[in-house]
């Protein structure tokens, strides 16, 4: 496929993201080489792009190397260096001076971290990395999750972002979203923020409860304490204390990770990559009790679905999607509202990242539907309609976005995606 | 004497790389949301609509559920009383129901109709449904403790074409590149996100194993949930429905031909029959010709594009000489000359077809005429065929055996 970028080296191709990440540039056929400490650990990495792709031919675009031997011979040729080291300030730093001394002038160097300041990572280096530098978030797994967010630093050159703009919209077929240098970007941290009051709210309420109550139903492929343990308990403690530390807005105390989280991360328990301590949630239908720090088999724990749920998936499951979404408003007694206060808080701290984080709630609605699958906020405003969203902010106390009361006003749908099946965001 | 025309409204298609199982949606939500998005794509009022036509395969085996046409029913409260059915030919369902529409609008008895094909297929695992597919053909001759009959069938179907003319894998290689490669362009396609090269597809690997005979993972189209409406309307209701929005009737592509022809289900019997004759799907050839000469055509080359069915390579390939494209037996002609690619003289499924954008049986007829529609009224987005006037659709049931062909435009 033409494209401009002839060669791409991939820092950290070993990795979940590397290899993935690496499989995105390789499938457009832009050879790309893989680099990781030893070359068994970039072979590996090449052998999983292998795997993701299906295809034992897209080898032929791929080739591998050592930091040690090849990373200066390989930056020096390459168009795009793009960095997926560990999510490590000081670690990606030093990797970048290397960079830096080794890459000829004009070439784009990308990092694909999930959070971090961009600026801050380029800090030290020359003028012509800084111009030249930008972050590119693949969601994992890349070959499958097709949202990716563009970012841009103050100081990175317009023309580079929209080189790399039309790499990822075109040969690479993302669907990108531009945000602000603002930590976790936009997708991690309006989904973190959902995730993270999930995980606190779980203190009263219990795990399961929680997971029952904010299922797939609310608008999600997964239910969110099942994504921690899934996303890994490490990654969501680092996303939610750089946005703990480096936020301060009507959201910051979702953002602090509960202490039991703390306690069983310090005790090994780091979600499904960790089987045998396990997360919310452990092998042999065990669920944790957050108050005691146990696990309890889930036969103990378990209670009948709240009839608004039960509801509510029966609609979705013949597509009655509206009507679905009516009960949610409409409901009463404390399920309703629990329910009720974490989706509203997801919609009301979505679209009011507009403006901060990114351009226009269309960014918004953009990575929540295709980083991460759940129900773009504005699917939801139009399927409970903007007036009757209004009315909820307003009676839980929450902010009302701007977009929401214009969309009300003027009686017109905010969601503007015409090839995107709302219904595939509604799970029964 | 002519009948009367047929008119093409539009309609809607689901995204086909949705899992409706893991959704939890029952059949029922499909029906639903093709309904509702064709309404809403075509700003018809439901009450306007006079009689509903389901196209589907096989919903009893997949979905344990018939009388599919009841459930268009349930859709909109004004649809209560409308007339309504459910058609099956195979994966021609969709146009046998577009055929039955199109025949009660050109007899007078209806003025708008819904036309739905709908198909979910990823209820069961894949070896349940290849034996569910393999009703398709004649089941106790063909199929019956055969492991993915369909492939097998088709295999033959390349071998039949390699005996008679001679034919190379590489060229039906450059079949499924070409389907996987428009996929990409189209934001409703299943494999849309998939890695897919010409190398990859020539080579049988761990990764691209043989399913049958020559016919390899690539040379499959997929196994696909989805649905598509359509809503065909006579003269009268496309006059008033043009003038609501400001045009003329002119710039409303009609139904301007259709052929329908049934082969012997038996595979071996279709090969038999044609011994010694240039097509070897006569039939479908029929089908075809049939259709351009209702539509008043002299050749394939009156038309801009196709969507056919490539439910493999090498019905694709077999595709290519019956509609015309080169001579029979020569099909590989136009595929070397790249006549078939997305910029080519006569692209041959802009969607990505079966092979690219998935094959829903029961869906397909009516997602290659909804296809067709979008390309002639230039709403075709990515996978547009520049200044595209006239499609042909051709859509096959079993081994060969109904074929049924669309030429829609001005």
């Amino acid at each position: 496929m033409a494209s401009e970028f002839e060669k791409v080296v991939v820092l950290g191709a070993n990795g979940a993201m590397g290899a993935g990440s690496g499989e995105v540039f390789a499938a457009a056929g832009i050879p790309t080489v893989f680099l990781a400490r030893t070359l068994d650990k970039a072979e590996k990495g090449r052998a999983r792009a292998i795997k993701l792709a299906k295809a034992e031919s897209l080898a032929s675009f791929i080739s591998v190397g050592t930091y040690d031997d090849d990373l200066e011979r390989e930056v020096d040729g390459a168009d795009l260096v793009f960095e997926a080291v560990a999510e490590d300030l000081a670690l990606k730093r030093v990797y970048f001076e290397r960079v830096d001394k080794a890459r000829k002038p004009g070439s784009i160097v990308a990092t694909v971290s999930s959070g971090l300041s961009i600026a801050a990572m380029c800090a030290d280096r020359s003028d012509d990395f800084k111009r030249s530098f930008l972050g590119i978030h693949f969601f994992n797994p890349p070959n499958v999750i097709v949202g990716c967010e563009l970012i841009p630093h103050a100081g990175t050159d317009p023309a580079v972002t929209e080189r790399v703009r039309a790499l990822l919209d075109g040969p690479l077929g993302r669907e990108v979203v531009e945000t602000a240098d603002t930590p976790a970007f936009a997708g991690n941290r309006v989904g973190f923020k959902v995730l993270n009051e999930v995980a606190q709210l779980a203190v009263e309420h219990g795990v399961h409860y929680m997971d029952q109550l904010i299922g797939p139903h609310t608008g999600r492929a997964m239910a969110p304490l099942t994504t921690i343990d899934f996303v890994g308990w490490d990654v969501h403690k680092a996303i939610v204390d750089n946005l703990y530390a480096n936020t301060d807005d009507e959201a910051h105390e979702t953002f602090a990770l509960p202490p039991y989280m703390q306690s069983l991360i310090d005790a090994g328990h780091l979600g499904a990559k960790t089987p045998e301590a396990g997360g919310f949630f452990r092998k042999g239908d065990l669920v944790l009790d957050p108050r005691r720090g146990e696990y309890r088999p889930l036969s103990e724990v378990a209670t009948e679905p709240p009839p608004l749920v039960v509801k509510m998936k029966a609609l979705h499951r013949v597509g009655r999607y509206r009507e679905a979404m009516a009960a949610f408003a409409e409901a009463t007694g404390p399920d309703a509202a629990l329910m009720r206060r974490v989706v509203l808080g997801y919609i009301s701290y979505g679209l009011c990242r507009v403006g901060e984080v990114v351009k226009e709630a269309r960014d918004v609605d953009r990575i929540m539907g295709f980083g991460f699958n759940w129900a773009p906020p504005s699917v939801l405003v139009d399927v409970v309609g903007a007036r009757v969203v209004v009315e909820l902010l307003e009676a839980a106390k929450l902010r009302v976005p701007p977009v929401v009361v214009t969309a009300a006003e003027r009686n017109q749908k905010l969601f503007d995606e015409p090839d995107v099946d709302i219904g595939r965001f509604f799970f029964a | 004497m002519t009948p009367p025309p047929v008119y093409i409204l539009g309609g809607y298609q689901t995204d086909f790389a949705r899992n409706w199982t893991k959704e939890g949606k029952h059949i029922a939500a499909m029906l639903r949301e093709a309904v509702k998005g064709g309404l809403q794509a075509t700003g018809l009022e439901p009450g306007e609509v006079e009689v509903g036509h389901v196209g589907n395969f096989a919903a009893e085996l997949y979905a344990m559920q018939g009388h599919l046409g009841a459930f268009l029913v349930d859709c909109d409260p004004a649809f209560a009383g409308l007339p309504t059915g459910r058609h099956e030919a195979a994966c021609a369902s969709g146009s046998i129901a577009l055929l039955a529409a199109s025949a009660e609008i050109e007899a007078g008895r209806y003025g708008l109709a819904m036309v739905v094909g709908v198909e979910q297929m990823k209820t069961v695992k894949p070896s349940v449904g290849g034996d569910y597919l393999g009703t398709a053909a004649w089941y106790e001759r063909e199929a019956k403790g055969v492991e993915f009959p369909f492939p097998k069938l088709f295999g033959k179907l390349g071998d039949e074409y390699d005996r008679r003319y001679g034919l190379k894998d590489e060229h039906l290689a450059h079949i499924s590149a070409v389907n996987y490669a428009n996929a990409k362009r189209n934001p409703k396609a299943q494999t849309r996100t998939w890695y897919m090269s010409e190398p990859h597809a020539c080579a049988a690997s761990s990764y691209n194993a043989v399913i049958g005979g020559r016919i390899k993972v690539t040379d499959c189209s997929q196994v696909t949930d989805g649905a598509v409406s359509l809503f065909l309307a006579s003269e009268e209701v496309a006059r008033a429905y043009a003038e609501r929005r400001g045009l003329t009737l002119d710039a409303v592509p009609r139904l301007l031909g259709w052929g329908h022809a049934t082969a012997p289900i038996a595979f071996d019997d279709k090969v038999a029959e044609s011994e010694g004759k240039p097509y070897v799907l006569p039939h479908t050839r029929r089908a075809i010709t049939d259709a351009f000469g209702r539509a008043g055509l002299a050749d394939v080359w009156q038309v801009d594009g196709i969507e056919t069915h490539d439910c493999f390579t090498t019905s694709e390939y077999m595709a290519i000489d019956h509609f015309g494209l080169t001579a029979p037996g020569e099909s590989w002609k136009a595929i070397e000359e790249g006549v078939i690619d997305f910029g080519g003289k006569l692209p041959i499924n802009p969607s990505g077809g079966l092979i690219g954008a998935g094959h829903p049986v029961g869906a397909t007829g009516v997602r290659q005429l909804l296809d067709a529609y979008k390309q002639v009224t230039g709403t075709a987005g990515d996978y547009q065929v520049d200044g595209a006037r006239r499609f042909a659709t051709l859509n096959i049931g079993g081994s060969g055996t109904t074929s049924c062909a669309f030429v829609a435009g001005f």
